[in-house]
């Protein structure tokens, strides 16, 4: 079942009063439960295409669909209703989140907003989310500037699964984060995953996070699509010429998966 | 506590702090030590200060205890600079956070509005409008504040334009949060500092120019107000200028000390930012 499929995106910026591709006609599907990666050089479209997904910028041709309807199409309060069903976890946890808040207010609004519990029941909603992504429930009263930057993408990722959706956005989602708690989290995706049928948008530039967590990538060269496939087999064998540099640059691709 | 520090570090800032904690004394016990009608007869006419140590200040052209105006008077400018200034911040943020914050026609529209207001000088806004409604406290308060709002405007807009930039901002759309609850609840709560650190010029302004409006006769009649004593003390300039001095003086320390304060607040809190 497609969960999301996007066809003939395109999103034009100007450049020096000249105007330019960020996104060129860009088409992928998402299944359920499926990791779809996109891999590219900085500055090749794929934080735009992430923005254009969730509706943060609006494109200027192509199509968004999202569980089968029309994405484009909903504004105002429908929209906002239907933005429970697709999430995004952004890069840097600590710029994601309204510096002067607590995680438990950071974990009620998505509750609150969407009508999941009453108020009543929110701290143990708030309580078992946070159990959910390996944290100590004792952390809901802390301000979000007094936690890790691990925790803080735990809190990032328990924000996200609030409101049971079925597609989360990654946007480098584990790159800001040091070796050893990058694994952590990637298990906590992978684990989600299995138990919640999510599927993932996951942008990296990492192919071996990549291939460690995706079915299958998107390598995006200037704005389009340069190829695409099964994670591992573009990997071991990339055609493009983007894909081979991209995989010349990342040497732990020579190792095993991380 | 490390931040009542630093503040108590400068000179500048200790003098003003203990203007202002008089002046606030003086408003809070005003009704306790002068408990009857300020503008009531108290003595003789024009007595001299320091002659009678029961009217320690003397008395103006109709005998009314100058001290007991005088304290009276710091109640009503304390209150109309507070206020004004209160209503200033909050309408300036307001409207600021709405145009920085929606952008286009509406920030358009609201900016257009703002630039209106400030090429009319505030004071003859003040004089205008306090002319058509009417004196009392509460419209002067408003008319000050009507003159006062354009510069925390400008201040929140220019600050709302680079924080809804920030993740966060797109974050909470992502989870579905109504503008109007990202803007003032999530937007406008981190766009404030730079706003209210206008606060204590906004202050030291409003209470000169309730002190213009009072000495114009514009003021509440009903209450005592230092501009309105120096209009008083006017007439009897040369045979006794204190009545008018007494007052200027007590209108020149406040404003002194609401800016040194103020500079005060911001400086402690500038070094604390620098250092974070
Ligand atoms: N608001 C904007 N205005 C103008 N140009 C923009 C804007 N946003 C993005 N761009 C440009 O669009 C192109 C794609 O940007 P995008 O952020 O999608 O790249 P990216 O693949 O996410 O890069 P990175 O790996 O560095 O995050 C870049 O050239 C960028 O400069
Ligand atoms: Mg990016």
């Amino acid at each position: 079942m497609t969960v999301l499929a996007v066809s003939s995106l395109a999103k034009r910026y100007r450049r020096g009063g000249k105007p330019f591709a960020a996104v060129d006609d860009v088409s992928f599907e998402i299944g359920r439960a499926e990791t779809l990666a996109l891999a590219g050089p900085s500055g090749s479209g794929k934080s735009t295409i992430a923005r254009l997904v969730l509706r943060l910028i609006e494109p200027d041709a192509g199509r968004v669909d999202f569980e089968g309807a029309d994405f484009l199409a909903l504004s105002g309060a429908a929209l906002r209703a239907r933005r429970a069903r697709i999430q995004m976890v952004f890069q840097d946890p600590l710029a994601a989140f309204n510096p002067r808040v607590t995680v438990a207010r950071v974990l009620d609004d998505p509750l609150r907003i969407h009508g999941i519990a009453p108020r009543a029941e929110r701290p143990r909603r708030i309580a078992a989310l946070l159990e959910r992504v390996g944290l100590d429930a004792g952390l809901a009263a802390r301000a979000i500037h007094e936690i890790s930057g691990g925790q803080r993408q735990r809190v990032a990722i328990a924000r996200a699964i609030a409101t049971r959706p079925t597609l989360i956005v990654l946007d480098e989602a584990v790159s800001a984060l040091d070796v050893s708690v990058r694994g952590q989290i990637l298990e906590l995706l992978l684990d989600l995953q299995r138990q919640e049928r999510i599927a993932y948008l996951f942008i990296s530039h990492d192919l071996g996070v990549i291939r460690a967590v995706a079915h299958r990538v998107v390598i995006l060269d200037a704005g389009r699509i340069a190829e695409s496939g099964d994670a591992r087999a573009v990997i071991a064998n990339p055609r493009s010429a983007i894909g081979k540099a991209l995989v010349a640059a990342t040497p732990r691709l020579t190792r095993n998966r991380p | 506590m490390n931040r009542l520090h630093r503040f108590f570090r400068t000179p500048e800032a200790i003098a003003g702090a203990i203007i202002l904690a008089l002046l606030i004394v003086m408003a809070l016990a005003a009704p306790l030590l002068f408990p009857g009608d300020p503008q009531a007869i108290a003595g003789p006419t024009l007595l001299p200060p320091f002659q009678d140590w029961s009217l320690p200040l003397g008395t103006d052209r109709l005998g009314r205890d100058v001290l007991a105006e005088l304290f009276h008077g710091a109640r009503t400018s304390l209150a109309v600079g507070l206020a004004a200034a209160a209503a200033a911040l909050l309408i300036g943020s307001v409207i600021g956070t709405l145009a920085g914050f929606a952008g286009g026609l509406i920030d358009e529209v609201l900016m257009r509005i703002t630039d209106a207001f400030q090429t009319v000088p505030s004071f003859l806004l003040a004089l205008a409008f306090v002319s058509i409604v009417g004196p009392s406290l509460s419209v002067v308060v408003a008319a000050i504040a009507l003159g006062a709002w354009t510069g925390p405007a400008r201040v929140a807009r220019a600050e709302v334009l680079s924080i809804r930039e920030r993740d966060y901002v797109a974050g909470a759309r992502v989870i579905g949060m109504h503008p109007l609850e990202i803007a003032f609840r999530e937007v406008l709560p981190n766009a404030l500092p730079p706003v209210l650190a206008l606060s204590s010029v906004i202050v030291a302004a409003a209470i000169l120019t309730e002190a213009a409006l009072s000495f114009l006769g514009l003021g509440d009649p009903n209450r005592v107000t230092w501009g309105g004593m120096i209009a008083e003390g006017r007439a009897v300039l040369r045979t006794a200028p204190f009545l008018s001095v007494v007052p200027g003086i007590a209108l020149m320390l406040t404003v002194l000390g609401v800016y040194l304060a103020g500079e005060g607040v911001v400086e402690s809190t500038a070094v604390r930012r620098s250092l974070s």
